[in-house]
C-alpha cells in the first residue's frame, strides 16, 4: 500500500445476490458475497467508496457476447420445467455442475449488470478502480455454461471496455484457467487474456503452456500452468516478472483482474497455498501501474476465506490499511476461532521448482517477444496510459496514420469471420484438430440430468476408481 | 438436529471427496496433453469485438450509469461522528449499517437532518415469527438444504428469503450448540444418576437458558421422575429433547422454544466446594446473571413481553461484541506500533543533542526563560531543546545566584501572580513521573530537595 495517491473507488453489490442458491452441496455460494460486503460495512471501507446497486443486465447486453439461443433458454428455465429442457439443457451444459436453481436468470443478469455498470464508469473516467465481488464468472463460454459459470460477466465487462480501449489485459488469479475468457478473445489482439492457474489433472484442462491463441490473437493468450501447492513467495516470483513483462509489451490502457480465491490456501476446490497477504498483493501489483481498473470475484469455496480476502483486496484498492482483528459483523461467528483477517499457510508441499517456474518464465518471455511492439495503435496513445509512456516513444510507429477508420471495420469484420483455414494455414499443431466439435469434453451422457439421485452416487464414486469413472462416461 | 447436522457432514463429506466437480476427475483421464481440452475457435466460440470509437466521437456523459448511487463518501464528517450516527441508528432504530448511511446519503451527507428522520422510517421489522422459526427448524431437519421442499412447509416465504434465513440463522445454531451439547450431557447424567442429581439440584439456584433446537424424539423417561428443568417431582412427564419435564416447563418450552426459566438470579459460588457433578448443573456461564424480574416477565406474560426482552438482550450482546472487536482492534494497533520500536516514542533529544555542557547562549536563554515561565522548567527546557528539565533545575540551583534568579522569579510572579504555587505542583509531578529524564537518580536529588522546593514553601 505503498501509493500514497487515494484512488477512487467504485463498488458494485447487489442486496439480493447472496440469495441465490445453487443447491444442496454445491460448493458454490453467492453467500460470500454478502459476508464479503458486510466485512466492507462494518470494517468502514464501505463509507469510503462510492456505492451502487447495478441494474440487472438485459438480454440484449448478455448477448454482445452469447448466443440469443442460449440466453433465452437461461431465461427461460426454472426448477419447475426443468424437464421439458432436457435436450437444451444437454447441449448447453446446464444441470450438473451448473444446475438449475431458483431465479438463476436474475442471478446471472446482477452479476454481469455489474461488471457491465462498472466498465462504463472505468470508460466515463469517473472512477479508478470498480470492484464487482458478484462477477468473475470465467468459465461461461458463449453457448455453455461452464464450472458454475453461467454468464460470461468479464467477457461483458471487457467488450464494454474495448469501445473506449485500444488494448485491454485481462488477468486471472483463480486457481482454474480462466477458459471462458480466454476462448471469447482468442483470436483478436486487443485483449490479452493471463491466467494463472493450476494445470494437470485440474478443471477445466485448458491453459497449457503452448496455448497462446490464435489468427490475429496468437501471442494474446498468455497461460501460466502451475502445480500444487504455489504460496505467496512463488506466486509473486512467477506473477510479477510477467505481467510487468506484458504490460512492457502490450501496453493496456485498461485492465480486468478476475480475483478468484480459491486459489487460497484451504480452499474446498483449490490447491494451492495462498495467505490472504499473498493474493493481494497481486491487486497490489496491478493497481501500481494507475490503468482503469476492473475487479471481479470469481471462484473461491471455503466462504470465510473468500470473505476475508475480498475485503482486504478492497482495502489494497482504497489504499487503507484495516486491523487483523475482524469487526464485528452479521456473520461473526463463521470466522472462528480466531476472528482474524489474515490467515496462515499450511505446511502443504509446494511442487513448483523454483527451476520450473524458471522456464515456464523463459518460455513465455520468449512468446511475449514475438509481439508486434504496442500493437494495434490507431489512436494516440490514451490520455489515463500514465505509466508507459516512455516505452511507448520507442516505437516506431506514428499511430495515427496507420488505420484510418475504414481499415479498421474490416480488421475487425475480419475477426468476425475468422476461420480455420486461416489457422490451419499457420501450420503447428492444432493442424488436426476439428475445432468445430460440439463436445468440448467427454461427458456424463444423456440420461443423466433428469435423474438426480443416481447422479449424485455416480458422483461419489467418480472421485475414487478412474475406471468407474471410464465406464459411467462410456 | 444432531442427526440432521451428521447427516449434513457426511454428505457433504462425501461429495468433497468426489472432488472438485466430476469434469474435473474426467478430464484427468484424458490430461495427456495431445487428447487435453482445447480453446475452440470460430463464430460459435469468440466474441465479437466492438470498434473503438474515436475520442472525438466518445459521448460518456450521455451514456447511462446503469446503476443507482446509494453511497458517497464524504470528507464533512469525521469517522467518529459517522460511527455514533450509525450506532444510534442501530440501537436505537434498528436500522442496519448500510440502511443508516443510505439514510444519511438521501439527506445529503447533512447528518443532523438525517438524524432527525431516522424515526420517521422503521426498517423491515424481522418478519419471522417464532412460529416461522420453530417450522424452519423442522423443516430443515426434514429436508436439509432443500430449500425447495422447506418451502413446502413455509409457503409464504420465498426461497430467496428462506436462504437468506438460512445463512444467518447457521451460526446462530453454532452459538447455541454449545449450549445444546452441554443440555444433553446433563440429561444424559440425570438420567443416569437421577437420585443424586435431584438431591444436589434441589437447593440450587440455576437457570438455564438453553435456546431449543426442537427435536421431539427420544429418550423414554419413568413415570415418577423429577423435571428435568425445575427439578419439580412429578408422575407425568413429557420426554423432550430437554429430558423429562413438568407439565409447565413442557408448554413453556413447547410455545417459547426455551426452556422455561426457573429461578435466579445465579449467585457466584465457591468454584472449590463444587464437586464436578454440581459444577456441570445447569448454571449459566460464569459471569451471566440472570435478572430475576425479566424472567418472571418472560415467563408470566405474554411471550411478546419476552421477546422484547430478548431482543434487548440480543441488542446488548451485540453491541458488546462490536465493542470487544472494536477494543481489540485498537490493541492490536497499539501493539502493531510498539512492535516497530519505542524509538520514536522516546523523546527523541537525549541522544546526540542533549548536552551537559552549557554554552553562553544557552546560558541566557534558560535565565530568559526563567523570565519568561518561571519555574517552568519543563517549558524552558522544551524551549531550549537541548536540555532537559533536571538540567536546568540544576542549573537553577546552582547558578541561582550568580544570575540572581531569584529575582527573575520574583518579577515573574509579580507579572502572573501566585502562579509559582501551581508551576511548583506541576513540576512536582513531573518529577515524580520522571517523565523524560534520562538523568541518573543522583542527578535528580539536588532538584527534588532544591531551593525551589523552600522558597515554595516560603511564598505559601
Amino acid at each position: 500500500m505503498t501509493s500514497a495517491v487515494k484512488k477512487k473507488v467504485c463498488y458494485y453489490y447487489d442486496s439480493d445476490i447472496g440469495n441465490y442458491y445453487y443447491g444442496q452441496g454445491h460448493p458454490m455460494k453467492p453467500h460470500r458475497i454478502r459476508m464479503t460486503h458486510n466485512l466492507l460495512l462494518n470494517y468502514g471501507l464501505y463509507r469510503k467508496m462510492e456505492i451502487y446497486r447495478p441494474h440487472k443486465a438485459t438480454a440484449e447486453e448478455m448477448t454482445k457476447f452469447h448466443s440469443d439461443e442460449y440466453i433465452r433458454f437461461l431465461r427461460s428455465i426454472r426448477p419447475d420445467n426443468m424437464s421439458e429442457y432436457n435436450k437444451q439443457m444437454q447441449r448447453f451444459n446446464v444441470g450438473e455442475d451448473c444446475p438449475v436453481f431458483d431465479g438463476l436468470y436474475e442471478f446471472c443478469q446482477l452479476s454481469g449488470g455489474g461488471s457491465v455498470a462498472a466498465a462504463v464508469k472505468l470508460n466515463k473516467q469517473a472512477a479508478d478502480i470498480c470492484i464487482n465481488w458478484g462477477g468473475g464468472l470465467h468459465h461461461a463460454k458463449k453457448s455453455e455454461a461452464s464450472g458454475f459459470c453461467y454468464v460470461n460477466d468479464i467477457v461483458l465487462g471487457i467488450l464494454e471496455l474495448l469501445k473506449y480501449h485500444q488494448r485491454v489485459l485481462y488477468i486471472d488469479i483463480d486457481v482454474h484457467h480462466g477458459d471462458g475468457v480466454e476462448e471469447a478473445f482468442y483470436t483478436t489482439d486487443r485483449v490479452m487474456t493471463v491466467s494463472f492457474h493450476k494445470y494437470g489433472e485440474y478443471f477445466p484442462g485448458t491453459g497449457d503452456l503452448r496455448d497462446i491463441g490464435a489468427g490475429k490473437g496468437k501471442y494474446y493468450a498468455v497461460n501460466i500452468p502451475l502445480r500444487d501447492g504455489m504460496d505467496d513467495e512463488s506466486y509473486e516470483s512467477i506473477f510479477v516478472p510477467i505481467i510487468t513483462k506484458v504490460m512492457e509489451t502490450f501496453q493496456p490502457s485498461a485492465v480486468v483482474l478476475q480475483c478468484g480465491a480459491d486459489s487460497l490456501t484451504g480452499d474446498r476446490l483449490g490447491c494451492f497455498n495462498l495467505t490472504v497477504r499473498g493474493h493481494g498483493k497481486c491487486v497490489e501489483f496491478v493497481k501500481k501501474y494507475n490503468l482503469p481498473f476492473l475487479m471481479v470475484g470469481g471462484g473461491g469455496y471455503t466462504i470465510r476465506n473468500v470473505s476475508r480476502c475480498w475485503t482486504y483486496e478492497t482495502s489494497v484498492a482504497l489504499g487503507t490499511e484495516i486491523a487483523n482483528e475482524l469487526p464485528y459483523n452479521d456473520y461473526f461467528e463463521y470466522f472462528g476461532p480466531d476472528f482474524k483477517l489474515h490467515i496462515s499457510p499450511s505446511n502443504m508441499a509446494n511442487q513448483n521448482t523454483s527451476e520450473y517456474l524458471e522456464k515456464i518464465k523463459t518460455r513465455l518471455f520468449e512468446n511475449l517477444r514475438m509481439l508486434p511492439h504496442a500493437p494495434g495503435v490507431q489512436v494516440q496513445s490514451i490520455p489515463e496510459d500514465g505509466v508507459n509512456d516512455e516505452s511507448e516513444d520507442e516505437d516506431k510507429v506514428s499511430p495515427d496514420e496507420r488505420l484510418p477508420e475504414s481499415t479498421q471495420d474490416k480488421r475487425i469484420s475480419g475477426d468476425n469471420e475468422f476461420s480455420e483455414s486461416e489457422d490451419e494455414g499457420e501450420g503447428g499443431r492444432r493442424d488436426h484438430r476439428n475445432y468445430n466439435k460440439q463436445r468440448k469434453r467427454p461427458r456424463l451422457d444423456p440420461n443423466d440430468p433428469s435423474e438426480s439421485k443416481v447422479k449424485e452416487e455416480e458422483k461419489m464414486q467418480i472421485d475414487d476408481t478412474i475406471s468407474k469413472t471410464s465406464s459411467t462416461t462410456a | 438436529m444432531v442427526f440432521a447436522e451428521k447427516t449434513n457432514d457426511s454428505l457433504r463429506n462425501g461429495r468433497r471427496s468426489r472432488g472438485p466437480s466430476p469434469i474435473q476427475s474426467i478430464s484427468s483421464l484424458s490430461s495427456d496433453e495431445e487428447s487435453g481440452e482445447k480453446i475452440r475457435v470460430g463464430k460459435e466460440y469468440q466474441a465479437v469485438v466492438p470498434p473503438l470509437i474515436p475520442p472525438n466521437e466518445r459521448r460518456p456523459e450521455l451514456t447511462n450509469d446503469r446503476a443507482l448511487l446509494v453511497w458517497e463518501p464524504t470528507n464533512d464528517i469525521s469517522d467518529a461522528k459517522l460511527d455514533n450516527y450509525i450506532s444510534v441508528a442501530k440501537e436505537k432504530y434498528g436500522y442496519n449499517g448500510e440502511q443508516a448511511l443510505g439514510m444519511l446519503f438521501w439527506h445529503k451527507h447533512i447528518l443532523q437532518s438525517a438524524l432527525n428522520d431516522l424515526p420517521n422510517f422503521t426498517p423491515f421489522p424481522d418478519e419471522w415469527t417464532v412460529e416461522d422459526k420453530v417450522l424452519f427448524e423442522q423443516a430443515f431437519q426434514f429436508h436439509g438444504k432443500s430449500f425447495h421442499r422447506i418451502r413446502q412447509m413455509l409457503p409464504d416465504k420465498s426461497i430467496a428469503t428462506l436462504v437468506k434465513h438460512y445463512y444467518s440463522w447457521k451460526k446462530t445454531r453454532c452459538r447455541t450448540s454449545l449450549m445444546d451439547k452441554h443440555a444433553k450431557k446433563l440429561s444424559a447424567r440425570a438420567s443416569n444418576s437421577e437420585e443424586g442429581a435431584v438431591a444436589s439440584d434441589g437447593g440450587s439456584e440455576v437457570g438455564s437458558i438453553t435456546d431449543s433446537d426442537s427435536e421431539d424424539k427420544k429418550e423414554g423417561a419413568e413415570t415418577k421422575t423429577s423435571c428435568g428443568n425445575c427439578a419439580v417431582l412429578c408422575t407425568v412427564a413429557q420426554t423432550t429433547s430437554k429430558g423429562p419435564l413438568c407439565n409447565s416447563c413442557y408448554t413453556h418450552w413447547r410455545r417459547t422454544g426455551a426452556t422455561r426459566p426457573t429461578i435466579g438470579p445465579a449467585k457466584p459460588r465457591d468454584r472449590h466446594a463444587n464437586s464436578v457433578l454440581a459444577r456441570s448443573k445447569r448454571k449459566p456461564p460464569r459471569g451471566m446473571y440472570i435478572n430475576h424480574d425479566d424472567l418472571v416477565i418472560i415467563s408470566a406474560d405474554s411471550p411478546q413481553n419476552g421477546e422484547v426482552i430478548l431482543k434487548a438482550l440480543d441488542r446488548e450482546i451485540v453491541s458488546l461484541k462490536r465493542q470487544v472487536q472494536a477494543n481489540k482492534q485498537t490493541i492490536s494497533a497499539l501493539k502493531s506500533k510498539t512492535a516497530e520500536g519505542l524509538g520514536e516514542l522516546r523523546p527523541s533529544d537525549n541522544n546526540s543533542r542533549i548536552n551537559t555542557r552549557w554554552t553562553n547562549e544557552e546560558m541566557l536563554l534558560a535565565v530568559q526563560g526563567v523570565r519568561m515561565h518561571g519555574k517552568d522548567f519543563n517549558t524552558i527546557a522544551e524551549v531550549l531543546g537541548t536540555k532537559t528539565e533536571t538540567h536546568l533545575r540544576l542549573f537553577y540551583a546552582k547558578e541561582r545566584k550568580r544570575y540572581n534568579l531569584d529575582k527573575v522569579v520574583a518579577e515573574y510572579e509579580a507579572e502572573h501572580g501566585p502562579s509559582q504555587s501551581s508551576s511548583e505542583q506541576k513540576m512536582d509531578v513531573d518529577g515524580d513521573t520522571g517523565q523524560s529524564s534520562p538523568s541518573s537518580p543522583a542527578n535528580q536529588k539536588p532538584s527534588t530537595t532544591s531551593p525551589s522546593g523552600s522558597t515554595a514553601n516560603k511564598t505559601k
